[in-house]
């Protein structure tokens, strides 16, 4: 059991690897009610096309990593909701594009509910009738992201964005591609990707982090894993410029829905550069368009933009693209006032006041996000998988330099590489 | 788990209520401001927070006003506006690093109590009343955001459900008022309503950190610039429980899912000794994945991604929602009623009754992790005079037995049906 002691952040973290290769986190949150974990593998949408060393090179569905969380849950025995619920817990399961996490929170039974959590999460269960009802569900699921403009506006712009990189395709997948989904190619991703050196348990709250492990030490030893070959995911060549500039959907809403971003050039970095790059980007966006600064008054006082205006920037080693913007009377004149001012920023650069507030405001996000356990757990583990540690995030707050930030917005603000979505009212 | 652990004090007819804990890294402020729901008043009063966020005294451009929550460390700021029971609540937050994590040369909370203080009691003036410039924009904004509620489809549903059910009744309203009442908002009328509001309103300020009673209340003296002769009171709800018969209302937009929504009416309110048992009712029916809504109806027979009822024991009535194929329609109608009778015929199974128990369990014992859900749990007990600490709350749950979860659940009645569907017929 290794220790990490966080002063500044007032945090203790534990981790140990067991023999199987699964990283195990304990934070232990004196004062705390709640245990919270999460159980996380690194394998989401993205991953459709990989090969396990020694094994054949595999092409799988689209929106199977999403399916296989939702049969995770189903065991011979039932269902496992119930058996959490039967120990006063809360579970359950989020995909992304590229990792699949399963969780719990209860205040009581921690070791029980941890042992379930490890338990169902390592003991595949699918049989051709469980995969086939679970299509109808999903594909409701599906129809209701279909009817979400603000789903549909943001995976319009990953559509525009990308070509071949397998991030625009739908965390769901489509009622077609799920259609094709068997119970034997579940298991073939299940085998995969579920091996437990691709996986992380995170544990916060009020918990002994030694009783942890010696739990999960334990479990891990009932189960006969045998060492698995390195995953080599495949990803044919993106083009570097945009799929298309522009990409609209029709669907009735109130006021036309403008998301523009652009593709990001710097790409193949990982751990803490990764990690101050993202910083840095984020940063810059947030000068360029936060709610503070003068350009989102101007917008607003033009009536271009309203509340929900907002950025983001998601990033990946492979891809990595940022998310502006919200609802317009006019996307057009919104996006002209928008290059006009952007370009002279470019120009002139941030000013050093705001640079130093906007760092300030980053920190203290940070800090409150330390508040809250769910946030915590999510946050480290993605952070892991790019090969970052989120306990280190302020040093390199306090690394960042305003000269980092205007170097950024140069790189990052390429219009070249900008694509724009529209979700407008059908005509 | 203990009782409550607010202390409580009163500055100017504002309750004051804090909890001194350093379990947390923040600061967390929380102001309610509630009065009756009336048609009279609600759009106007609603629209109050969104001008005060504009500007203030010291801070008049909102450039200027943002930049100096920053300084906060990013204190986060916000505020929400909704219906508690016949009341409209404006709730004013606050989120501030605690001090001993930042350098920082003065004291945060004490710079976070002068920025909401003047919020809520100086805002930029001109001539004696509001910014004009900011009045109109906010009513933009206001005006956006109700004709916005139609882009979701879950929630839009939700709406008119409600407002089906409740059409004589003020709760029919949306917090923020109608379109046609906002347009006819000026600066001065909108002022006026302000300095009244600010006389009328039930005023509760809580704070959860590392901090003392005395000093709240000596931040409150200094920073709220307010004279309140008056005590005020929350004085209770219109629970309206006599149903007749099921009203069906459809509507049909251009929707891929139908949207299938349905209110119930009980006589069981927070108030009520009965509260618990229905809690457990609404647990069993459709609250959690092992609940029967979510069984019957999704995994049985894969008509629906969710479907869950919800009970609000502050306007006695419950809501059950479901996404569904719009060609299911009778179907999945006929599964929820058939849910609805089983419980009133008091098939509630051992293991339903404990899994349930152990979820609310659940959920009470982990609100103590959040301030602003220690603080919300607090409110119930100003808005509705009903003292119940949450260590009562479980000790309660604990004792329901099934047959009174079967006698909550006869007191539930099938008020309105409401089903969303797609303009091109099925």
């Amino acid at each position: 059991m290794e220790k990490f002691q966080y002063e500044k952040l007032q945090e203790t973290l534990y981790h140990e690897v067991m023999d199987n290769g699964l990283q195990v986190y304990v934070l232990p949150k004196p004062g705390f009610q709640k245990t919270y974990a999460t159980f996380t593998t690194k394998y989401g949408s993205i991953d459709n096309h990989f090969r396990v060393e020694g094994e054949e090179e595999i092409s799988v569905p689209d929106g199977i990593a999403h399916f296989l969380e939702h049969k995770m849950f189903e065991e011979p025995e039932g269902d496992i909701f119930a058996t959490f619920a039967s120990q006063g817990a809360s579970a359950n399961a989020f995909t992304s594009f590229d990792q699949t996490a399963y969780l719990f929170s209860s205040t009581e039974n921690i070791s029980a509910n941890l042992e379930t959590l490890i338990n169902f999460v390592q003991n595949p269960y699918f049989t051709d009738q469980n995969v086939d009802k679970e299509k109808g569900i999903i594909g409701q699921e599906i129809g209701m992201y279909a009817d979400n403009p603000d789903w549909r506006v943001y995976f319009g712009l990953i559509e525009a964005l990308y070509k071949v990189h397998p991030v625009h395709i739908d965390i769901a997948g489509t009622v077609e591609s799920i259609g094709t989904i068997t119970k034997e190619t579940l298991y073939t991703c299940y085998n995969a990707f579920y091996h437990p050196s691709n996986m992380l348990l995170f544990v916060v709250g009020g918990v002994e982090p030694e009783e942890v492990f010696n739990l999960v030490r334990a479990n891990q030893a009932r189960k006969d894993y045998k060492p698995q070959g390195k995953i080599e995911r495949l990803f044919d060549a993106e083009p570097a410029g945009v799929n298309e500039r522009r990409r609209t959907s029709r669907l009735p809403v109130s006021l036309p829905k403008c998301l523009f971003g652009f593709k990001e050039t710097k790409l193949g970095i990982t751990g803490v550069e990764r990690i101050k790059l993202d910083l840095t980007t984020k940063l810059a966006l947030d000068l360029l368009f936060g709610s503070s600064t003068d350009l989102y008054q101007k917008l607003y006082d033009q009536d271009l933009i309203s509340d929900g205006f907002g950025h983001e920037y998601n990033s990946d080693p492979n891809y990595a693209f940022s998310a502006i913007g919200g609802d317009t009377r006019d996307p057009e004149e919104l996006l002209r006032v928008i290059t006009e001012e952007v370009n002279a920023l470019i120009q002139t650069g941030f000013k050093r006041e705001n640079f130093e507030r906007a760092r300030k405001k980053k920190i203290g996000g940070y800090l409150r996000m330390m508040n809250s356990p769910e946030n915590i757990a999510h946050e480290f583990t993605r952070y892991n998988f790019r090969g970052g540690d989120l306990f280190e995030v302020l040093p390199i707050y306090e690394s960042i330099t305003l000269e980092d930030v205007n170097q950024r917005l140069k790189e990052h603000i390429n219009w070249e590489q900008m694509a724009v979505s529209l979700v407008v009212s059908p005509e | 788990m203990n009782k409550s652990l607010f202390e409580r004090g009163s500055v100017n007819n504002i309750r004051i209520h804090v909890l001194p804990t350093k379990r947390f890294k923040t600061f967390a402020i929380s102001v309610y401001a509630g009065i009756p729901l009336q048609e009279e008043t609600v759009a106007t009063t609603g629209l109050i927070p969104f001008v005060l966020r504009r500007g203030t005294a010291s801070y008049p451009e909102t450039t200027k006003f943002r930049e100096q929550l920053e300084h906060l460390y990013g204190a986060g700021f916000g505020f929400d506006i909704y219906k508690r029971g016949d009341y409209q609540i404006v709730q004013l937050r606050m989120d501030t690093i605690n001090d001993s994590f930042v350098n920082s040369e003065e004291s945060l909370l004490e710079q976070s109590f002068s920025f909401l203080g003047e919020v809520l009691t100086q805002p930029v003036t001109e001539n004696g009343s509001f910014r004009a410039s900011y009045v109109a924009a906010e009513k933009e904004t206001v005006r956006k955001k109700l004709e916005s509620i139609i882009n979701d489809k879950i929630r839009y549903a939700a709406e008119r459900c409600l407002e089906e059910m409740f059409r004589n009744d003020p709760y029919r309203l949306h917090p923020l008022g109608s379109r046609a009442e906002l347009s006819g908002i000026t600066p001065e009328g909108l002022y006026e309503a302000y300095t009244n509001w600010l006389q009328e309103v039930n005023l509760d300020l809580y704070v959860v950190g590392d901090t003392s009673l005395d000093e709240v209340i000596r931040l409150v003296e200094k920073s709220f610039k307010i004279e309140r002769p008056q005590a005020k009171q929350y004085t209770g709800t219109n629970v309206n429980f006599n149903t007749g018969d099921v009203r069906t209302v459809e509507e049909s937009l251009n929707v891929n899912q139908g949207k299938l929504n349905l209110g119930l009416r009980t006589s069981i309110t927070y108030g009520s000794d009965e509260y618990a048992s229905a809690l457990v009712y609404n647990g069993i029916l459709g609250s959690y994945p092992h609940s029967k809504l979510f069984i019957n109806v999704r995994e049985k027979e894969s008509l629906a991604y969710y479907a869950s009822s919800r009970y609000d024991g502050h306007k006695g009535m419950a809501t059950i929602q479901s996404g569904i194929e719009i060609a299911n329609y009778e179907k999945a109608l006929e599964i929820i009623k058939n849910q609805l009778e089983a419980m009133r015929q008091g098939e509630i199974s051992d293991l339903e009754l404990s899994q349930t128990k152990a979820m609310i369990r659940n959920h009470v014992v982990e609100m103590q992790d959040s301030a602003f859900e220690m603080i919300a749990y607090d409110f119930n007990r100003v808005i509705s005079g009903k003292e119940r600490s949450a260590d009562e709350l479980l000790e309660q749950v604990e004792q329901i037995t099934s047959k009174e979860v079967t006698e909550a659940a006869q007191t539930f009645h099938l008020d309105t049906v409401y089903f969303l569907k797609g303009e091109k017929g099925e």
